[in-house]
């Protein structure tokens, strides 16, 4: 107990140097594209973060995260484009009602169980994503689009350097990945935890499975709605495809799943690994044609995937485990 | 041993990949030339439309920059631009994305210092990709992309060559007009059928306004989702409705299920008309065979205009060879390349690479095009090509044939079209 303790406080403590040592990236590396895969790289983190509350730490797999990353983006882009705001209340408003929306409907979902559960979040997508592909007050399929506006942090739109936009999205790196640290060490992770593994050996022990469930679903759908809202001032666009659809509900799974399920790194180096080669196989590869790109890309996730099932913690883990045997070995 | 072997092969692979890549992108640095970016959906559900254009630009790009005497287009006669410039094109996907399109005209702007850009054929894409280059100062060409929306914005470095949606609406409803008063065709009715995209809706709007304002009473509105696998429900609802005239706004595949389930449901309307690709292009009626035959649409350019825009056919030989399975010019693709020629000019008459320049040029000029129908490009406020214009044909033996405007018009248009059973 006591050296796991040890490892635990070793690990933030490497975390936090990490995330000191982050802020200087821009300045080191001028080019925008590298700055734009930093930025890439820590908001695809938050997301799988996110997700990995409720589908790796609480065991509930969803494929309708992108739901609630389109609410928070709707949320900003509404109050910028609809009403000429500050995208903050929308953003946050957006979170509030991503997580409201998720309660209501993980509710009857969670009465479903395993593969179930997971098909009915992916029908969730498809039922939003036509809903707000025909709901004109929020642009329909036409979507919403930003004018130009002043440049800051008030507006947090940013056209001359993306500096803004990479201290903006590591704060909301700093906020998701803060909140799991503290939920891992919190009662509510263990409980997490316990309903994963066994939801009717936990509830024996007096775990509100329910009310936990909808606890994990209500935190993981705000922090990925403000995700969103970031996406969307990024892109100074938001319209249904781009963020309530499949695709994007698979990144939130894809990343967290090659990183390590239920792992507080695993979403930071399942987007460390997935987004720069997304990214540089485009920029290389993709004016070929053809989707030689996403071939590699597809390629590395297979072989990822049936080398170690356990993402990329799960090769981290088998390489320390080695090293510790050779070395009582020699000993 | 086995798995280590492939692992470090695989490794080889890749790294040979980024090598190779890395080298081409920087062969060029030191030369005398003008970058100029394509960005267009290589991949996705529009990849091979997409694959066209990029065809098309580098046909252009070929002409420019070599001698060729022997073709009646601008700057063909002459080798390169500004006394020896050569235009080197860097490509680039945007997969059908608008995230995607705004990161990738960064990059090209930034990393690969591209002067402008041409694209980017869907119009959700190309709005965010030319955001880009307006906030950039930097001129951006766009050949096809036909939601009006694009030329609202009042943009100063943004040009647009095809006709938009709005142009191509009003014509439809001069067309019914007109064929009222000389066929007595009785159309009274229009319904809509648009995939639920930014140029589906925009088309449908705009079709709704065109036909409303001159009296028509729209009976129908059915949007369906771009990729679809059924649209049995869609064309339901136009057959319960029974429109007089369609206006369809439905790209590659979907319009081709969208005729065969009609055909399935044995239904047709008076007049089908339609918007943009699906209906313009030449692979997808050959697919379609006799069953293509009678539906109509805007068209910028068929094989079957060579009488009326004879420089055509030389600069085409030139695209055939760059496209795989080899097909002649579409609508869309000739429009691309009609994009690098003009800028191509700008650029000549300008004496200039400062962009500001240029993009006044640009405005302040009429510009030679052979490969237009009209053979001017003019830009107004916003940049929407003045002279844009597009003529309605219908597709009768397979063939494209120009039925409106009168006065271009080579075949009488069959109305009603035939029914399934007699065809």
């Amino acid at each position: 107990m006591k050296n796991r303790k040890r490892s635990v406080d070793f690990l933030w403590l490497g975390l936090l140097a990490f995330l000191a040592l982050l802020p200087l990236i821009p300045g080191l590396l001028r080019s925008s594209f590298t700055q734009h895969v930093a930025i890439q790289i820590l908001l695809y983190a938050s997301m799988a973060q996110a997700w990995n509350i409720l589908g790796g730490y609480c065991g509930q797999v969803s494929f309708g995260h992108s739901v609630f990353f389109g609410i928070g983006a709707y949320g900003a882009g509404m109050a910028v484009v609809k009403y000429g705001m500050i995208p903050w209340p929308g953003a946050f408003i957006g979170a509030v009602l991503a997580a409201a929306v998720a309660v209501v409907i993980s509710y009857p979902c969670f009465k479903l169980k395993g593969h179930y559960f997971a098909i009915a979040t992916f029908a969730i997508v498809e039922i939003f994503n036509r809903l707000f592909m025909v709901w004109y007050w929020v642009g329909g399929a036409l979507g919403l689009d930003y004018s130009f506006t002043d440049q800051g942090w008030t507006h947090f739109v940013w056209y001359e350097s993306k500096r803004g936009y990479y201290f903006g999205v590591l704060l909301l790196f700093l906020l998701v990945f803060g909140v799991v640290r503290w939920i891992e060490r919190n009662r509510l992770g263990f409980y997490l935890r316990a309903v994963r593994e066994g939801q009717e050996t936990a509830e024996s022990l007096g775990v509100n499975s329910a009310k936990v469930k909808l606890m994990a679903m209500a935190l993981s759908a705000f922090l990925a709605a403000l995700c969103g809202a970031f996406f969307a001032q990024y892109n100074y666009r938001v319209d249904p495809p781009m963020v309530m659809s499949l695709d994007m509900s698979m990144k939130f799974v894809l990343i967290t799943i090659l990183g390590g399920l239920g792992t507080f790194y695993g979403p930071l180096l399942g987007a460390a690994l997935l987004i720069p080669l997304q990214e540089y196989s485009r920029a290389f590869l993709g004016g070929i044609g053809g989707g030689v790109d996403l071939i590699i890309f597809g390629l590395l996730i297979i072989i990822v995937v049936v080398y170690q099932p356990r993402g990329i913690m799960g090769i981290i883990d088998g390489i320390r485990v080695k090293a510790k045997r050779s070395k009582e070995g020699g000993e | 041993m086995k798995q280590r072997f492939f692992g470090k092969g695989l490794l080889l692979v890749l790294v040979s990949l980024l090598m190779v890549a890395a080298l081409v992108g920087t062969s060029v640095a030191d030369e005398k030339v003008i970058k100029i970016g394509t960005l267009f959906p290589l991949t996705g559900p529009v990849a091979l439309a997409g694959q066209r254009c990029r065809a098309a630009v580098e046909t252009a790009a070929e002409v420019i920059n070599n001698a060729h005497p022997e073709l009646q287009v601008p700057l063909a006669a002459q080798e390169g631009l500004l006394d020896g410039y050569k235009i080197v094109l860097i490509h680039a996907d945007h997969q059908g994305k608008p995230d995607v399109a705004k990161s990738e005209a960064e990059r090209l702007f930034d990393q690969e210092k591209v002067w402008a850009i041409v694209g980017s054929y869907n119009s959700a894409a190309t709005k965010p990709a030319s955001f880009v280059a307006e906030l950039k100062k930097q001129i951006f060409m766009c050949g096809c992309s036909s939601s009006g929306a694009l030329t609202e914005r009042n943009f100063k470095y943004f040009f647009r060559m095809a006709p938009t949606d709005k142009t191509e609406s009003i014509e439809f409803v001069h067309y019914i007009e007109w064929i009222n008063e000389t066929k007595n065709a009785g159309v009274k009715t229009v319904g809509l059928i648009y995939e639920n995209t930014e140029f589906g809706k925009h088309a449908a709007e705009e079709g709704r306004m065109a036909a409303e304002a001159k009296g028509f009473k729209v009976v129908a509105d059915v949007a369906f989702n771009p990729g679809a696998t059924n649209l049995n429900s869609e064309v339901q609802t136009l057959k319960a409705a029974n429109p007089d005239a369609v206006f369809g706004a439905c790209l590659g595949g979907d319009y081709t299920l969208w005729v065969r389930t009609m055909k399935q449901m044995d239904w047709l309307p008076k007049v089908a008309l339609n918007y943009c690709t699906g209906y313009q292009d030449p692979i997808i009626a050959g697919q379609l065979g006799e069953d293509a035959n009678y539906f109509m649409g805007g068209t910028g350019y068929a094989p079957e205009f060579a009488e009326l825009m004879p420089a055509v056919a030389a600069v085409e030989e030139i695209y055939k060879a760059k496209t795989d399975p080899s097909v002649p010019f579409d609508s869309d693709s000739i429009q691309e390349a009609v994009a690098l020629f003009v800028l191509a000019q700008a650029i000549e008459k300008a004496g200039s690479l400062d962009p500001t320049t240029v993009a006044e040029t640009l405005h302040a000029n009429e510009w030679e095009s052979p490969l237009s129908m009209g053979g001017k490009v003019a830009f107004a406020p916003g940049g929407q090509n003045i002279k844009a214009m597009s003529m309605l044909t219908q597709l009768q033996g397979g063939e494209y044939k120009r039925v409106f405007p009168v006065d271009l018009a080579d075949t009488e248009p069959v109305i009603p079209m035939v029914p399934w059973s007699k065809r």
